[in-house]
């Protein structure tokens, strides 16, 4: 099996083997082993989560640096909508592009074209799946479907995100141009780490190739030094009122106008929602969109300013915008995504077949009757549950409970 | 055919918080086991409503799942009060929920009518005070 890439890492030198991570992983994707945290690729989701309670700094989100950019003669920047937010109220979209440009930028594309894109082919797809349609633009939550909520893959929209509209985009641009495509370097400029990985499998296609993924943390102090408030702000805004939308949670659903819809954030709401979707909880429901991230994307990992405000930013900037494009025709443009949105379903089971699994979750069970069931984490699992899993599944000994080992185990 | 495994969790009554997992746990056995996802969704959905029954009408029961190679059985007992009209409850609208459940978007009148729409096999048996036992056939194959 091809490996998988993910982009939340760890640095082994400066773990030094506590349980934070592990008790805080969702999806129980990390384990300790000989006094370090090892992340179990299948399973991790890029949420972010152990970055974010490592009190070590030992997790990390692996990026590109600025630094990259020099590889290319012709260099563009894709910011993430939630940049605008990001330097305060007084700061214009305007401003914080031309920063772009003084820090070696040649072109700042302008992602809320590719949004308001996306939201028209949104609209259509949500008719073409399984009710409550699922977005797919956060790509913890594609990943949180795929591996542990596999029967709701029909939910999802088949959506193109505006990244990908916006590689498409720039790439034909300087085809036409008579550009090379290896002299056109693309970057994302990210508000979270699981671009990274989403980027990379992307990328894989040529006509959307982007280059790197940069957080937005890295560019905000040089952003900072570079902006420059005297610009001629007369100069109208081309930038999109219902693009900017997209920057935090429900923007979605009021970039395209939907009722009956929800919008949910922070993982373990959003796992609460799948729950309930699964049950046919949800049947009046007609669209999801649900972010791994507290307050959508502006609560993104990278990202300087705290969610909240980025929030209450975002929406008074696009309440000063009066324009969105207007797009006529896109199927030409989704016709050219064709293929490029495979969903990667992963298994549970035990076992390739259904006897031996059979005999693997026998074991586990009369496994998890000889645990304390206090989930101490010392063993190096998450929990006796998730321990008795590894020891079928040959990925712990029994051994390694400290209760069973030293005989501590309270009989009675 | 051998029963190869059995899984069974109480279900108190009136447990809206709780209830539902023994229903996630099933869904987990059955990953683990590797059948198919598209049964695993009528079991799910048949298994939740089941058990949400209980919560909901009865003074509480169990929720029993049985593996065979070639079908999973799901049965939903509890302790009363029993159905009057079988024939009635299993009518598409037809509810006795509470107000309160109702608000909480449950008692529909879609429960019983949706488990036997998910399910291959479907048995119910009642008697007035004693109890309610609900069987549920998905084949695997």
């Amino acid at each position: 099996m091809k490996e998988l890439f993910h982009s939340v890492g760890l640095i082994s030198e400066k773990c030094i083997g506590c349980t934070k991570c592990l008790m805080n992983c969702p999806v129980e994707a990390i384990r300790v082993k000989n006094g370090k945290a090892v992340i179990y690729n299948e399973k991790c989701i890029d949420c972010g989560e152990c970055i974010k309670v490592c009190p070590y700094g030992a997790h990390v989100s692996i990026k590109d640096s600025l630094e990259d950019i020099k590889k290319f003669n012709i260099k563009v920047a894709i910011p993430s909508v939630t940049l605008y937010s990001q330097l305060g109220q007084d700061v214009s979209p305007q401003m914080i592009n031309d920063a772009l440009l003084k820090i070696g930028f040649d072109e700042v594309f302008d992602i809320t074209y590719a949004c308001d894109i996306a939201s028209e082919v949104l609209k259509k797809d949500i008719e073409k799946v399984d009710k409550p349609a699922i977005s797919t633009l956060c790509p913890v939550v594609i990943r949180l479907i795929e591996t542990q909520y596999p029967t709701l893959i029909s939910h999802m929209v088949k959506m193109i995100t505006p990244i990908e509209i916006s590689a498409l985009m720039i790439r034909e641009k300087y085809e036409k141009l008579g550009y090379h495509n290896d002299e056109v370097g693309l970057f994302f400029l990210s508000p979270c780490p699981s671009w990274a990985t989403k980027v990379n499998s992307i990328s894989r296609n040529d006509n959307i190739r982007i280059d790197g993924v940069i957080s937005i943390d890295e560019v905000y102090p040089k952003l900072l030094k570079n902006i420059n408030k005297n610009i001629d702000i007369e100069n109208k805004p081309s930038i999109s009122s219902t693009g900017l939308m997209w920057a935090y949670s429900e923007g979605q659903s009021r970039a395209i106008g939907i009722d009956d819809y929800i919008a949910v954030d922070g993982i373990k709401n959003v796992i609460k929602v799948l729950n309930d979707v699964e049950n046919e909880r949800l049947s009046n429901v007609k669209f999801i969109e649900a972010y791994a991230c507290p307050s959508g994307c502006v609560g993104g990992l990278l990202l300087v300013e705290n969610p909240f405000n980025a929030e209450r930013i975002t929406k008074k900037l696009i309440d000063k915008i009066d324009f969105s494009y207007q797009i006529d025709d896109h199927v030409v443009l989704e016709s050219k995504f064709i293929g490029n949105n495979r969903k990667r379903e992963v298994s549970q089971k035990l076992a390739e077949d259904f006897e031996s699994a059979v005999k693997k979750i026998k074991m586990m069970n009369n496994i998890i009757n000889m645990l304390p069931g206090t989930d101490c984490g010392l063993c190096g699992s998450p929990s006796c549950k998730a321990f008795a899993e590894d020891v079928v599944k040959g990925l712990a000994n029994l051994e390694d409970c400290k209760f069973i080992n030293g005989g501590l185990k309270n009989e009675g | 055919m051998d029963e190869l495994l059995n899984v069974k969790y109480d279900v108190a009554s009136g447990d809206f918080i709780r209830g539902g997992e023994a229903s996630s746990n099933i869904k987990k056995l059955l990953q683990q086991l590797g059948v198919r996802n598209d049964i695993i969704k009528r079991i799910c959905v048949a298994c939740y409503e089941a058990e949400m029954n209980i919560v909901i009408h009865s003074v509480g029961g169990y929720i029993e799942a049985k593996v065979f190679s070639d079908r999973i059985e799901i049965t939903a007992f509890d302790n009363g009060p029993g159905i009057e009209n079988i024939d009635l409850a299993l009518q598409e609208g037809y509810s006795t929920a509470s107000n309160l459940a109702r608000e909480m978007g449950f008692g529909g009148g879609m429960g019983l009518p949706n488990i036997k729409r998910s399910c291959d096999e479907f048995y119910i048996d009642s008697k007035v005070g004693e109890y309610t036992k609900i069987k549920i056939i998905v084949y695997l194959k």
